[in-house]
């Protein structure tokens, strides 16, 4: 059994660690008086400090020490919390990404360059109102403290005397070795620790603040605070508070980036929800990879599960197929179990967002408010990873095309922050994320104008909104007047789309003149193992994904006569386009007398699929095309049937569009 | 071959005396202590120390006095060592036995 390498998983933790810190910072610049964000910074950045030092990125940790000194002294109210401060920080923060991915890099100018910019925001940002707080005396509070580390405490790095110097800045300490646990020295593991403390402490600080000092090191320690008595009667409330009769063990948490989460407040922008209170003890970590090797031995399961099924239904044996349905049952519920354990929450990806925003802001001069909703839909995790890139692309063009100027924004009656909405929605084995902003809108004209000189389309073609708005993914089209460092040289739009259609996803926009537009992706929840309808077309077995099938209806050979040349069938009062699939794959088989149409749908659109057989249900394992079918539309994979043959899976949104078109033509046509 | 009443030569200690190292220097104190009726440990002054330095002699102290055996420092605690001491807490509420064996005040244990 491998044991993960401890700085691997500090880089890990450091990460998550370093998002939480941004995400509070984002906060902050938004409500800059919020001193929950503040506290979180803090914690965050005390947290990476001392868990820095500990794995020995010693650059790292005197390094974060500035910013979270700048922020003690904002959680004091020495300095209050500008927007200059936030920025300094934020970029400290990535500097402080830079120290923990290469600690041994030259990174000593840069160190100082930031530091400088610190030590400005902090100067420029000194209260005037902190001489007067400093001029009173705030009422102090004895503190009684006893507190073990985990045994095993200093064999992992953890040094206790820092923690007591700690202790001792907060005020008047007074700190006794507790050493009555310790064994005779034949029966001690001297790496182990078995000295326990008891302090006390008048200090004017909280509660809270003693925590801080232990906040990486609660992993199973024991940590008693009692609230003595107040040196002064005004005390603060929040200080009365504090002096509760009782002591009050701090629950331990699990690892030190849950140690460091912000205690609650969702921002002004963010959606409710997804506050739950933190179970940190009851995760685990696991390597992304492990996940993704138990994904395929599932898979391996399911086809295997597969062979057995057809074995048992074609044997006569009533024993081998009542163990034949109980494997399916637990294989079915296994890969179930197997999928959610690999859907993680959009939040992840959206935060980063935040970040990109704020900077976007910064460059174009603009005001741009983010809101985020949705962020606790779940999608397979390789979807979210995928899903990164477009979304930068997108988030970027709102921000430099979609867009206007405060300017521009006053002149127009809107009010001077943009607003770009983020959003995440599960619908039908399906999350539609959308894009949408209050902008200026997609200028149609302009579009066609583009396309037309470009020869994407001929001039004059009667195009419908959404036909016309999806030449903005074609490679190379950009309808910006001016390229800038963010946006409008035409690559970006095409990647979108490129990687929209990898992922079996589509794309709709909509845009009102003057309004804003909206661009919503409808991506399929997983990408690994999907219920699939097994039809047969001609001799061959295809899989159509079943979270788009609404219906299925019989194509008597008289209808299908009678539709010749049209391919509509009527469908409770409304005609649906439908695609011979035989004719499609060119099979050169005759119809089955009894031909089945299974309508499928993506979002409004709906198209209904000719096929000669329906088979039934199939847990489908999807395998990725071989790079020579890479190009081939009509596919989005392929996957192993029970007796070792290999059905294709059809690509919905593909399907979909050919009849759409093909419905246009035909109303062209007349 | 009997074993001597006490150890003339002061056992030197090496320089690190951090969690890195105390394991060998356990075991090294533990065989003294078994060999010998009196041990004497010599600290040097540049040495590196921490907590489970402090911890360890505590437990030396332990095992020597449920053998009826002695332990000593050749002189009072002083530099790093003392600096730990003070920065653990270990000054705060020494008894007289402490205060003789790390600061040498009123002899030796």
């Amino acid at each position: 059994m491998s044991f993960p390498d401890p700085i691997a998983v500090f880089r890990t933790e450091a990460a998550e660690l370093l998002e939480q810190i941004e995400a509070g910072l984002l906060d902050l610049n938004v409500n800059l008086g919020d001193k929950d964000q503040v506290d979180a910074v803090f914690r965050g950045l005390h947290t990476l400090k001392g868990s820095g030092a500990m794995f020995g990125f010693d650059a790292l940790a005197a390094f974060t020490h500035h910013c979270e000194t700048a922020f003690d002294r904002v959680r004091k109210g020495e300095v209050p919390a500008t927007q200059e401060l936030v920025t300094a920080v934020l970029e400290a923060k990535d500097h402080m990404r830079a120290l923990i991915e290469t600690p041994a890099g030259d990174h000593e100018a840069a160190s100082e360059v930031l530091l400088a910019n610190l030590r400005a925001a902090v100067e420029g940002a000194k209260n005037p109102g902190a001489a007067q707080t400093a001029g009173t005396v705030p009422a102090k509070t004895l503190f009684k403290i006893r507190f073990s580390l985990p045994q095993n405490a200093m064999a992992n790095g953890t040094n206790p005397l820092p923690l007591l110097d700690e202790l001792r800045e907060l005020g008047e300490c007074k700190i006794v070795a507790d050493r009555s646990a310790i064994p005779s020295l034949d029966l001690l593991t001297p790496t182990d620790l078995h000295i326990s403390w008891d302090v006390e402490l008048l200090t004017a600080q909280p509660r809270s603040a003693i925590e801080d000092v232990f906040i990486f090191v609660m992993d199973e320690m024991q940590l008693d605070i009692t609230a003595v008595e107040a040196t002064a009667p005004a005390a603060r409330a929040s200080v009365k508070s504090e002096a509760a009769p009782s002591p009050q063990p701090v629950a331990a948490t699990q690892d030190m980036a849950a140690a460091a989460r912000a205690p609650t407040p969702a921002s002004a922008l963010t959606a409710p929800a997804d506050t739950k209170p933190n179970k940190a003890s009851e995760n685990v970590r696991v390597p992304a990879e492990k996940l993704d090797e138990l994904m395929d031995r599932v898979g391996e399961l399911v086809i295997a599960q597969s062979r057995l099924s057809q074995l048992a239904g074609g044997s006569g044996d009533l024993q081998l197929r009542a163990v034949s349905e109980d494997v399916e049952r637990l294989s079915g519920e296994l890969r179930d179990t197997m999928m959610v354990l690999r859907m993680v929450p959009v939040a992840h990806l959206f935060s980063r967002f935040r970040r990109l925003v704020h900077d976007l802001a910064h460059e174009t001069g603009k005001t741009i408010e983010l809101i985020t909703e949705g962020e606790s839909t779940e999608v397979d995790k390789s979807v979210i990873e995928r899903l990164a890139d477009p979304l930068v692309h997108l988030v970027r063009n709102s921000c430099d095309h979609g867009l206007e100027t405060p300017e521009e924004r006053r002149a127009a009656g809107k009010p001077e922050a943009g607003r770009i909405l983020l959003s995440a929605r599960q619908q039908a084995g399906e999350v539609i994320i959308t894009i949408k902003d209050d902008g200026r809108g997609i200028n149609k004209d302009r579009v066609r104008a583009k396309a037309e000189a470009s020869g994407l389309i001929p001039s004059g073609a009667s195009l419908t909104d959404n036909e016309l708005y999806q030449l903005i993914f074609q490679p190379g089209f950009s309808t910006a007047q001016q390229v800038t460092n963010l946006s409008g040289r035409g690559v970006g739009m095409d990647v979108v789309k490129r990687t929209i259609d990898a992922l079996r996803g589509t794309i709709n926009v909509a845009s009102h003149p003057g309004q804003g537009s909206e661009i919503s992706l409808a991506i399929p929840l997983t990408l690994a193992i999907i219920d699939g309808l097994l039809v047969r077309v001609g001799a061959g077995r295809y899989v159509i994904p079943l979270s788009a099938v609404e219906e299925c209806l019989e194509l008597s050979i008289e209808e299908d006569m009678r539709s010749r040349g049209r391919s509509f069938i009527s469908l409770r009062d409304s005609l649906v386009p439908f695609l011979r699939l035989r004719d499609l794959f060119r099979t050169g088989t005759k119809p089955d007398p009894f031909q089945k149409v299974v309508v499928i749908s993506t979002g409004a659109e709906r198209v209904g699929l000719v096929v000669d057989q329906i088979i039934g249900d199939h847990q489908t394992v999807i395998k990725a095309m071989s790079k020579l079918h890479h190009d081939v539309a009509t596919f989005s994979g392929a996957t192993i049937l029970g007796d070792g043959d290999v059905a294709l899976i059809l690509d919905v949104g593909h399907l979909v569009a050919e009849g759409q078109q093909q419905e246009a033509h035909l109303r062209a046509a007349g | 071959m009997s074993t001597p009443d006490f150890k003339e030569d002061p056992f030197q200690l090496p320089q690190n005396l951090t969690v890195r190292t105390i394991s060998a220097v356990r075991q090294e104190i533990l065989q003294l202590i078994d060999k010998n009726k009196s041990t004497t440990i010599e600290i040097t002054d540049d040495c590196q120390v921490d907590i489970s330095f402090i911890q360890l002699m505590e437990a030396a102290r332990i095992y020597a006095g449920s053998a009826g055996k002695h332990i000593a420092l050749t002189r009072p605690a002083s530099g790093p060592v003392l600096d730990i001491l003070k920065r653990g807490g270990v000054l705060e509420g020494m008894s007289d036995d402490d205060a003789k064996f790390w600061l040498h005040q009123r002899g030796t244990q």
